[in-house]
């Protein structure tokens, strides 16, 4: 389990990441030869210094720190390639951590949703998909039995839900996975671009729940987008991430926004940069 | 989510059979009647070969399409048990990547689809040779005990396989290809008993003589004249498998994630 069990100082706080670090090879033959040698040493019972950057390998998180607190919607921004998914990969249990440590209130629920869809049939009408998908998410049947009305309700679906999923539209197979995910009712929401698709009107009812949802004693979020209007719309608090390192951790979500987008165009001149940033302003914000 | 309750990752383990089982049949009118066609195509190729006199085999103990039709069944109950095994990691990385799923789910789901799939034709192989006066023996109920060690056997190689699978390409395409190639090693066509010294000792140290064989013989005759081979490669495959699962637990995690493009 990637989650250390912790009784906080500070009783607000449901997550906190400590040293995270966590590296990656940018060569493929490397990357299967490293691979091979990580298995043979573990056969051995030898462990290497996680430290140590061998030929071809970098930092794809470097001494990440921070802390979820309750009621925080936390949105993490940053270019691609920054770490972002490696980040939530790590705190959602899908990556060892190696080095660091993330602590978690005991007992904490996590739904980590890195990909609405996965794990769905389009075979398999949206009723039997609650089913797989709930199984998913570590549900059992009378917990979902329990929620599946909400889960119709929410996903807006009606009748449908007994249509093969395969026949719905891209808008409503995203409603009908945010709606089981929502329905795991866990303690922290880990949403990867987990709301890039669905109509307007839906996302506006998705961003709404979150937001009243994490309002509830021991609820928070950590949701990451490259969407800045999103981050702006929904998080309220903002941290930025470059290469791997987190530089910029702000609750002025406006300021924390143009920080990322100023400096994601630092290697341009100042007239061009202006220029840019006026753009993305006009078109973003 | 945290998954605290074992009823719950069955749960999760009844859905993934459920879609394994079901899914690739949704569109097909035949549906499940195809786990039953296969192992009539296969009487029906042996039958003829046979009866073209194409294959002469050594002795064996009971008329030799029912050998042979029996022997494939077992032989492709380990090689399946390899190759589900061997891709578990491959096969389901977007769902390992993306969602909370247990690998160990993934596994159970693999061998409880592989029995079903297994039992299923067999079942119907054996109420064919009865039909076709094959005398079967009364012991054979013992059948499905002594066939473990074989699965114990094809799952233990398959989960170090299915760690290559992502990190040593090479050394998995290898692996499949010694699988498919010690078919012709082992008495699954052929008797036991060969004349042929140097392919006999071959057959004589291979584990799959005794732990297809046994059951084979277990099934026809009652009995077997290799229960020493079948105990050491039975205890062997055991061993093997506690190793083979350590060193997978170790590093299925840290190999998932080399996995390019996901």
């Amino acid at each position: 389990m990637s989650l250390t069990a912790k009784e906080f100082a500070d009783p607000s706080v449901l997550l906190e990441v400590q040293n995270l670090n966590k590296k990656f090879c940018q060569d493929i033959r490397h990357n299967m030869l490293y691979g091979i040698g990580d298995i043979g040493r573990s056969v051995v019972g030898y462990k290497a210094d996680y430290a140590r950057l061998r030929a071809k390998e970098f930092w794809a998180l470097k001494n990440i720190n921070f802390q979820l607190r309750e009621g925080e919607i936390l949105g993490v921004v940053g270019a691609n390639g920054s770490g972002k998914t490696s980040l939530m990969r790590l705190v959602g249990n899908i990556y060892p951590v190696e080095s660091g440590t993330i602590y978690a209130r005991p007992g904490i629920k996590v739904t980590s949703v890195f990909a609405l869809h996965s794990g769905m049939q389009q075979l398999y009408t949206g009723r039997e998909n609650v089913f797989l998908k709930g199984a998913l998410y570590g549900m059992s049947r009378e917990q979902i039995q329990e929620k599946l009305d909400f889960i119709i309700n929410f996903s807006e679906l009606g009748d449908r839900i007994d249509n093969p999923l395969g026949n719905y539209s891209s808008g409503m197979r995203a409603r009908l996975a945010y709606a089981i995910a929502l329905a795991t009712d866990p303690d922290i929401f880990l949403l990867d671009e987990a709301l890039a698709v669905g109509d307007s009107v839906f996302k506006t009812k998705c961003f709404e729940n979150l937001k009243s949802w994490v309002k509830m004693p021991g609820r928070g979020v950590l949701f990451v987008s490259n969407n800045v209007r999103k981050i702006l719309k929904v998080a309220n608090r903002t941290l930025v991430m470059e290469k791997g390192e987190i530089i910029h951790d702000s609750t002025d979500i406006s300021e924390a926004l143009q920080f990322y987008i100023i400096n994601c165009l630092k290697d341009l001149d100042e007239a061009s940069r202006q220029r840019k940033l006026q753009k993305v302003m006009d078109y973003d914000f | 989510m945290v998954r605290d309750k074992p009823k719950t990752q069955w749960f999760l383990v009844w859905q993934m059979v459920r879609v394994s089982l079901t899914v690739q049949f949704k569109k097909s009118f035949l549906g499940l009647t195809w786990l039953f066609l296969a192992p009539i195509f296969a009487i029906i190729v042996w039958v003829v070969l046979h009866g073209a006199g194409v294959i002469t085999p050594g002795e064996t103990s009971i008329p030799y399409p029912a050998y042979v039709l029996i022997s494939m069944s077992i032989w492709g109950f380990f090689a399946d048990a390899y190759f589900n095994m061997s891709n578990v990691l491959s096969n389901n990385a977007r769902i390992l990547l993306t969602t909370s799923c247990p690998v160990q789910v993934l596994i159970i789901e693999r061998v409880i689809v592989q029995l079903i799939r297994f039992s299923i034709p067999m079942v119907f192989n054996i109420i064919v040779l009865l039909v076709f006066g094959v005398d079967l023996h009364l012991l054979g109920v013992l059948f499905p005990l002594v066939i473990i060690p074989l699965l114990v056997f094809g799952i233990a190689i398959g989960l170090v396989v299915s760690l290559f699978r992502i990190v040593a390409i090479d050394l998995a395409k290898i692996m499949d290809q010694a699988i498919h190639f010690l078919m012709f090693l082992t008495p699954i066509i052929y008797a036991p008993k060969l004349d042929i010294p140097w392919i006999g000792s071959i057959v004589k140290y291979n584990p799959l003589t005794y732990l297809i064989g046994v059951p084979r013989d277990v099934l026809t005759i009652g009995g077997s004249d290799q229960w020493s081979g079948f105990f050491w490669c039975s205890l062997i495959s055991g061993l093997f498998l506690g190793l083979s699962y350590f060193i997978f637990s170790q590093n299925e995690k840290k190999t998932l994630e080399r996995l390019i493009n996901n």
